[in-house]
């Protein structure tokens, strides 16, 4: 075949692909139409149903039969929005009766699925309908790869008690990125009981390069039951651990607490130093108010920044000794006074979050 | 001669294919991208969570020179983003109008000291203001350095570990800041995230919102629309899969801090400092073995304002052309260079001999097509059954853009506005195509010679709520790289 004949070739198939292009820009218009038109008012049956089954007047049957009737990731969506708004027995009751429904089984099997939306799909289901057989499902999910899979596992916790998947989100938990892992320290929070007796044991893995976020997490946690630990883990050897217990005891107002921070507040690590500062604030007893201030003359500016904020939250004594230091004779304790000085309210709330 | 006119046709022909084979490439791995992007951005798990209060703090970065007519509106809507953490940094860059004045009276600044090292060097720093009223605003006066020394002086201000530059007349959609972090979220090291940018022309504006997507009816924006889908939606999207997008658009895009400080900011001496700073960020992280990505994402939207004239355009072109000539001979390096992946055995080369040459080679192709002819050597019929091959193909390329827009985010619904979609994918290929070929040789003779002169941008104004704003502003900006 000649050069010319392979070019009229393409050209003739260019020419099919664009008309094939252009007729699939208009197919996809048309069919998106006639889908809507098709499916919403499925969408609003199911409102309609959910919403008179909420109030008691009619049966579950009925949303299981319009739920039925939607496409299944529809009618995910629709568990999802309702599951909010309907009280806990009442959505038990749709959830066990799901467990037999066909489409729910198919949803279900999908947890195996090579292809991750179809995993997500089924994670975003069990989030809201899982029961406690569904537990083995649900681990699976918590440990897929995907990260838009295992996040839309984790909220099964919200719904579903169980001592094996706070487990599996408790050991994801420090490997995630920090708002990943703070989405996952909200559902943990609802188990508070098995993840207290966890963390006591993780907390004593001192090797652990995990320790720091479990430290952070702890801290979230605010709970007595870990207080003595926190505070046995700022003698830790690495910075980061310290770190984390500096600000972790802001939360625990104790004289233990103090005595801790006290010594972190001489720290090697500038981090250590400013952390610790930060919760001497937060607990503001007036006996650490020279320890704040003395901090003013920190080598460090983001120390000096926690110092200044911190004796914002001592009252009328920390203001005042702010506004002595204004005009004092250390240029970098003047200097940083005269900027939080100059903080409005919501700045300064802002700084110290 | 004849020798010379054939071997010529055959490395003209040799290019075309291996370059059209390529385009074929991004156009097929941008399916699956764009399939997966869509999947994410309508997760609601994934909307719950990034709206939560342990977002990534995010600084603003905002230069504006002789910005007055338009600097309050810009903040003002910048200021009202949906993101719960983050600060704006808004840099008088030394202007010559009253930009400083008018920030001063909109937003009640007042000059607190200076407390933060110049950890990049830059033009002097005049002072530094807050804003009673705006919490989250910081504003830098400054001696006139230009756009990335700006740049710098906002980033050595700035408090958080995210960045991102935005232009003071782009409009960014109130959540694509949540959307633009997506990938921070996911645990991998992420070194920067572009967004999309889009054409702002001819759309209506409500308080610094773009509210209705319009394609617009003259041909020169209208066609900027379609270049600007095809270089965001399958061009970027296909890059993603092969690890080496070298274009985060510095009208809209996120970057960790760390790492822009590591390579010493943006490089004043750059015209496009965005493209600039990618390459050296890739090159930097190469060395290191660092494991890190650079996405892009389609579904967070900044909108902006494109040229509406040919000589505003040409002068866009032909700087932008300038930039990415410079920028390949000084990272030239990196190019066929194992030790840099698939940036330096991919896209380097891909930028460098397709898109950099590309002016240079479709003249040499029309000049050899021309004299063939004139001297009886080329087939009449086959020279123009090449040239429908070679414009079909990039008929192709733009009508698949317009099908990934339609099939995911279908930000113009109307009719009217497709069938000018259409039209100008169909006709881009006619005479303007070729006068971009033109802005873009002449770069290759500016390039030695005015690496640092920025063209004027004059700007019409955005439509505000159907009403044309009656000032026009002219200033200096950068727009997306196409």
């Amino acid at each position: 075949m000649t050069s010319r004949g392979v070019l009229a070739i393409v050209a003739l198939a260019q020419g099919a692909l664009l008309v094939a292009l252009i007729v699939l820009i208009v197919l996809n218009r048309w069919f998106r139409l006639r889908h809507r038109a098709r499916v919403h008012p499925r969408v609003v049956a199911v409102n309609a149903a959910m919403q008179r089954w909420a109030l008691g007047s009619v049966d579950l049957g009925t949303v299981l039969v319009h739920l039925s009737r939607l496409p299944v990731p529809l009618a995910v969506d629709a568990l999802v929005s309702w599951s909010a708004r309907v009280p806990g027995d009442r959505w038990r009751q749709l959830a066990a009766a799901l467990r037999g429904h066909w489409w729910a089984r198919i949803v279900r099997s999908n947890c195996a699925s090579a292809r991750w939306w179809k995993r997500l799909e089924a994670a975003r289901f069990l989030a809201v309908a899982a029961t406690s057989e569904d537990t083995p499902r649900v681990l699976t999910l918590l440990r897929d790869p995907h990260p838009a899979v295992h996040i839309a596992a984790v909220a099964t916790l919200e719904r579903l008690e169980s001592a094996a998947l706070t487990t599996a989100a408790l050991e994801r938990l420090p490997r995630l990125a920090p708002t990943v892992g703070a989405y996952y320290a909200g559902m943990l929070r609802r188990s508070r009981p098995v993840v207290v007796q966890l963390l006591l044991k993780m907390l004593r893995r001192a090797g652990d390069p995990a320790l720091p976020r479990l430290v952070e997490f702890a801290g979230r946690l605010k709970e007595p039951a870990l207080r003595e630990r926190l505070t046995a883990l700022t003698g830790h050897p690495d910075p980061e651990v310290r770190v984390q217990a500096a600000r972790a005891l802001g939360s625990y107002p104790h004289r233990e607490s103090l005595a801790a921070l006290r010594v972190l507040r001489s720290d090697q690590a500038w981090a250590v130093r400013a952390q610790a500062i930060r919760s001497l604030g937060m607990i503001a007893d007036p006996t650490t108010l020279p320890l704040v201030r003395n901090a003013l003359r920190d080598a460090e500016w983001w120390v000096r920044l926690r110092a200044a904020l911190a004796l914002t939250r001592f009252g009328a004594t920390g203001q005042d000794a702010l506004l002595q230091d204004e005009v004092g004779a250390d240029p970098a304790a003047r200097d940083m006074a005269r900027l939080v000085l100059g903080l409005s309210p919501q700045a300064l709330a802002e700084y110290a979050a | 001669m004849n020798e010379l006119v054939r071997a010529g046709d055959q490395v003209i022909l040799v290019y075309f294919l291996v370059l059209n084979s390529f385009y074929a490439l991004l156009l097929i791995l941008s399916i699956p991208e764009i399939w997966e992007q869509t999947r994410l951005a309508a997760d609601d798990d994934f909307q719950r969570l990034m709206q939560s209060d342990a977002l990534p703090p995010i600084t603003l970065l905002v230069p504006a020179y002789n910005e007055s007519a338009t600097i309050q509106a810009s903040v003002t809507a910048i200021l009202t983003l949906e993101y719960r953490n983050f600060e704006v940094i808004v840099v008088n860059d030394g202007s010559k109008d009253d930009t400083m004045e008018r920030l001063r009276a909109a937003f009640d600044l007042y000059e607190v000291p200076r407390t933060y090292p110049d950890t990049i060097a830059t033009r002097p720093l005049r002072a530094v203001y807050r804003s009673r009223s705006r919490t989250r605003l910081v504003v830098l006066d400054k001696e006139n350095g230009g756009k990335a020394d700006s740049l710098n002086a906002a980033i050595n201000a700035s408090r958080f570990p995210l960045v991102i530059a935005v232009d003071a007349d782009t409009l960014i959609e109130p959540d694509a800041l949540l959307r633009l972090t997506r990938p921070f979220l996911l645990g991998r090291h992420i070194a920067a995230v572009g967004g999309t940018v889009r054409v702002a022309n001819s759309c209506t504006v409500e308080h610094g919102r773009v509210t209705d997507a319009r394609v617009p009816r003259r041909f020169l924006p209208g066609v900027q629309v379609v270049e600007y889908l095809r270089a965001f939606l399958f061009g970027r999207l296909g890059w993603n899969r092969l690890g080496g997008n070298l274009i985060i658009s510095g009208a809209f895009g996120l970057f960790r801090k760390d790492d822009v400080l590591a390579i010493g900011g943006y490089r004043t001496a750059s015209v496009v400092e965005d493209l600039d700073l990618v390459v050296r960020l890739h090159r930097y992280l190469l060395r290191r073995k660092v494991r890190y990505e650079m996405p892009f994402i389609p579904d967070p939207v900044a909108w902006t304002e494109v040229p509406e004239s040919g000589r505003v355009l040409a002068r866009q072109r032909e700087r932008w052309h300038r930039g990415l000539l410079a920028a390949m001979w000084t990272y030239k390096g990196m190019l066929f260079n194992p030790r840099y992946g698939r940036v330096g055995l991919i896209a380097v080369p891909f930028y460098t001999l397709g898109e950099a040459l590309a002016p240079l080679v479709e003249v040499l192709g029309y000049v050899i097509t021309a004299v063939g002819l004139a001297l009886g050597m080329v087939d009449v019929s086959f020279a123009l059954l090449f040239m429908l091959v070679a414009w079909g193909y990039g008929m192709l390329l733009s009508l698949w853009a317009v099908v990934l827009e339609e099939v995911s985010f279908r930000r113009y619904r109307r009719i009217g506005d497709l069938t000018r979609l259409l039209l100008y994918a169909t006709l881009e290929n006619f005479g303007y195509r070729q006068r971009t070929v033109w802005w873009r040789l002449k770069a290759f003779f500016t390039v030695w010679r005015q690496q640092h002169v920025w063209g004027e941008m004059t700007r019409t104004g955005f439509q505000s709520a159907g009403k044309q704003v009656p000032e026009p502003a002219t200033a200096r900006r950068t727009d997306a790289q196409g």
